[in-house]
């Protein structure tokens, strides 16, 4: 029964000619990702970069040795057997995250799980991993609750919401408008999930550091006409203005602000729709200087960031965003797991993740390092400040790991 | 065929019918089939729980996911709120689906054709933006049932095989009062109204208040599945919850098996179902969206050759066969 087991696996691995170089039957982990829907540019995003991913550990790359498993081939050890991604689309529907979770653990015998992408879809199909007791680890979903349901089998790589909010603060304390200090903060967010949660997390973070939200201004991410939003903030002046947008509303704040002539002192864009290539390249110009957040800076020649962005250009034709390389390195921390486990039992792969321990220079994204809470929460994720200058971000916060200066204030389209 | 041997050997097919849809789940170990099955039962019982009214009175609702909706958010807004068991929730939300049934029917029903579908659209949507944007409810994020079950109440089961029992269960309900439905005062009405309702309402039926008792039922049960699929998911969000692609799935289902017969909206559900699952697990990993074209293609194939469903299609077959033996 084995033995035609092993064969069977083998089969797909010969067609690919992984075998040259790595020996065995395939180790398998599971992703799911939305690779049809609304969300399918970032789900075929992420699904290049694990395809790299996979490519990368299967042949050895000595020219990224610093990470776990880069320099060898497949998992050394584990007998160096290969990996194989089995990737899955969840469509954007949490009953089908669920479905395909199902089938990759109990139809593929996958050792682990990962992705998930929208939060609503991870926390579903999760809930299947935990009771079937497999290792599940996601490295993209930011909603704070994933962590904090009593998991077992969940890990999950990436900052979350209060460590977004935290380097905002920390930010904007030291930030000065005109040699005087922030006073008047302005949250200004589309309505759903994505917008009301990072808002909540800014104001609760604020009330703790002594800032407050003067002004909140939710809209609808659909909206065809935003001058009356901006109106309201060219009426209340703050200090600073945080956009929280998807992209085509980023787009269209842009070129209202540039229309209505209105420039806050200092504007931040969170992520998503800001860190978007098409926001760069149709409003960027109107919008120099704007203060982005990311974990990922591939600005840097000769880090493990650079290298793997330029080896994903090389694939894809584009650069790799800020949640790509976040679902990526989550990925990369599941297979180093596996191999500490020295094992695909379930059981192994679980504790080898609790113990896991990577510093940042083991990673290709710009975390502290991996390490894991009691919940599964990595304690060392962080997020880094970025500014946009010209048709791209460089790194300006915090200042020790900066690769450029500073600007203030907001120049927009000067 | 006499009628006396005819009528057995149809009761002996339904019972080997009824007999392989309750014991295949136990032949077979493979836990996604089973769950692929559970969720054939949940999609007719929904279809079966739309036919009532889309299918026996001919009105076609694209707006029962707003019952759907109900039942979903009722059993898990009650943990959240109260931490009851999700499906403590279904009866208040079957008693909310009826309240809004009554007050959305009364207008709505007065309308026509297309005219009473946009309509049920236009308040499925209004439903699930008002969802949205009202924090209480959950908002954009969604409510989420118990992380960990905490008794068998909770209905968390890692085996998919209760799940199948029980949505099977509360569709044998559904399907049972649906023929006695069908037989009585009532289901000829729902058909004269269908047929030609001016004509109906001419020879003394009361139109109005039969279709509102159509309304009525299938809102009721088109809740309790809501429930159910929240009991087994534990998270609902307004796009998963009240999107417009839920009723139509209804309808799909409905019509593919034969809108306003018993048994089309099970046939329906199970060649749906396992085709989009089916599809996906083979195709979905390729990020081609051929998941989609196989199941766009089969809908044309349908509203192209058999309008009316597999149940035209097989009474189309008996016509065949009675003008060739004859």
């Amino acid at each position: 029964m084995s033995i035609t087991r092993r064969s069977m696996l083998a089969a797909p691995a010969l067609l690919t000619g992984v075998p040259a170089l790595a020996q065995g039957a395939p180790i398998k982990v599971g992703a799911l990702h939305p690779l049809t829907g609304v969300a399918a540019s970032a789900g075929n995003a992420a699904k290049a970069a694990l395809e790299l991913a996979v490519e990368l550990i299967n042949t050895p790359q000595p020219d990224l040795a610093a990470m776990p498993l880069m320099a060898t081939t497949g998992f050394p050890a584990i007998g160096g057997r290969p990996l194989q991604l089995v990737l899955a689309d969840q469509q954007g529907s949490p009953s089908v995250a669920q479905n395909q979770a199902l089938r990759l653990i109990t139809q593929e015998r996958v050792v682990a799980l990962t992705g998930g992408y929208q939060s609503g879809l991870t926390q579903t199909a999760s809930a299947i991993a935990e009771r079937h007791g497999i290792p599940y680890v996601n490295g993209e979903s930011v909603a704070t609750n994933l962590t904090e349901r009593g998991f077992r089998w969940f890990f999950r790589t990436t900052p979350i919401g209060p460590d977004i909010a935290a380097i905002y603060m920390e930010f904007l304390k030291a930030a000065r408008v005109n040699d005087r200090p922030i006073s008047k903060i302005a949250i200004v967010n589309e309505n759903t999930e994505y917008g009301t949660s990072i808002a909540d997390v800014i104001r609760r973070t604020a009330d703790a550091h002594g800032l407050s939200i003067a002004l909140q201004i939710p809209y609808a991410a659909n909206s065809a006409d935003v001058s009356a939003q901006v109106l309201q903030l060219k009426d209340a002046q703050p200090d600073v203005a945080i956009f929280i947008s998807y992209t085509s509303d980023a787009i269209l704040y842009a070129r209202t602000m540039r229309a209505q002539g209105y420039r806050p002192p200092i504007l931040i864009g969170d992520n998503s729709g800001f860190s978007d290539d098409n926001f760069v390249q149709t409003a960027g110009d109107t919008a120099q200087g704007i203060i982005n957040r990311s974990a990922f800076d591939p600005s840097r020649p000769g880090s493990n960031s650079f290298k793997i962005n330029a080896l994903y250009k090389a694939r894809t034709g584009r650069e790799m965003d800020d949640t790509t390389a976040r679902t990526m390195q989550g990925f990369l921390v599941t297979c180093d797991a596996i191999n500490r486990a020295g094992s695909t039992q379930p059981a192994a792969i679980q504790a080898a993740l609790r113990a896991t321990d990577l510093k940042a220079e083991q990673l290709m994204i710009g975390y502290r390092g991996v390490r894991f809470d009691e919940k599964g929460q990595n304690t060392l994720a962080s997020v880094l400040l970025v500014q946009l200058r010209g048709r791209e971000y460089v790194s300006v916060w915090p200042t020790e790991t900066a690769t450029s200066q500073l600007q203030l204030p907001y120049r927009g389209w000067e | 065929m006499p009628a006396a041997p005819r009528a057995a050997s149809r009761l002996l097919l339904g019972a080997l019918v009824l007999a392989a849809v309750l014991v295949w789940p136990l032949l077979i170990e493979d836990q996604f089939y089973q769950r692929v099955g559970a969720l054939v039962m949940l999609a007719a019982l929904s279809a079966s729980a739309w036919n009532l009214v889309g299918g026996y009175a001919g009105q076609i609702s694209i707006g029962h996911v707003l019952f759907f909706g109900c039942g979903a958010y009722a059993s898990l807004l009650g943990f959240t709120w109260f931490e009851w068991a999700p499906i403590l929730g279904a009866p208040f939300g079957v008693a909310v689906s009826l309240l809004l049934a009554l007050v959305v029917g009364r207008p709505t029903l007065r309308l026509k054709g297309h005219y009473f579908s946009m309509a049920t659209i236009a308040l499925a949507e209004l439903a699930r933006i008002i969802v949205t944007n009202t924090p209480i409810l959950g908002g954009a994020v969604g409510v989420s049932g118990p992380a960990m079950p905490r008794s068998v109440l909770d209905l968390s089961f890692i085996s998919p095989l209760p799940y199948y029992y029980i949505f099977g269960g509360v569709l044998g309900v559904l399907l049972l009062f649906t023929w006695w439905m069908s037989r009585s005062r009532m289901g000829f009405y729902l058909r004269a109204i269908r047929g030609q309702e001016r004509a109906a309402r001419s020879l003394g039926v009361p139109a109005e208040r039969y279709k509102m008792y159509a309304l009525l039922a299938s809102a009721g049960f088109t809740s309790l599945a809501g429930s159910l699929y929240a009991a087994m998911l534990g998270f609902v969000d307004p796009d998963s919850g009240l999107g417009i692609l839920l009723s139509v799935k209804m309808v799909i289902a409905a019509a593919l098996g034969g809108a306003g017969t018993l048994f089309g909206p099970l046939v329906g559900a199970a060649i749906l179902v396992p085709l989009e699952e089916i599809t996906n697990a083979m195709f979905g990993g390729s990020g081609t969206g051929v998941t989609y074209v196989v199941y766009g293609a089969i809908i044309v194939f349908i509203s192209r050759f058999a309008p009316g469903g597999l149940a035209e299609i097989l009474s189309r077959l008996k016509a065949w066969r009675a003008r060739h033996a004859g």
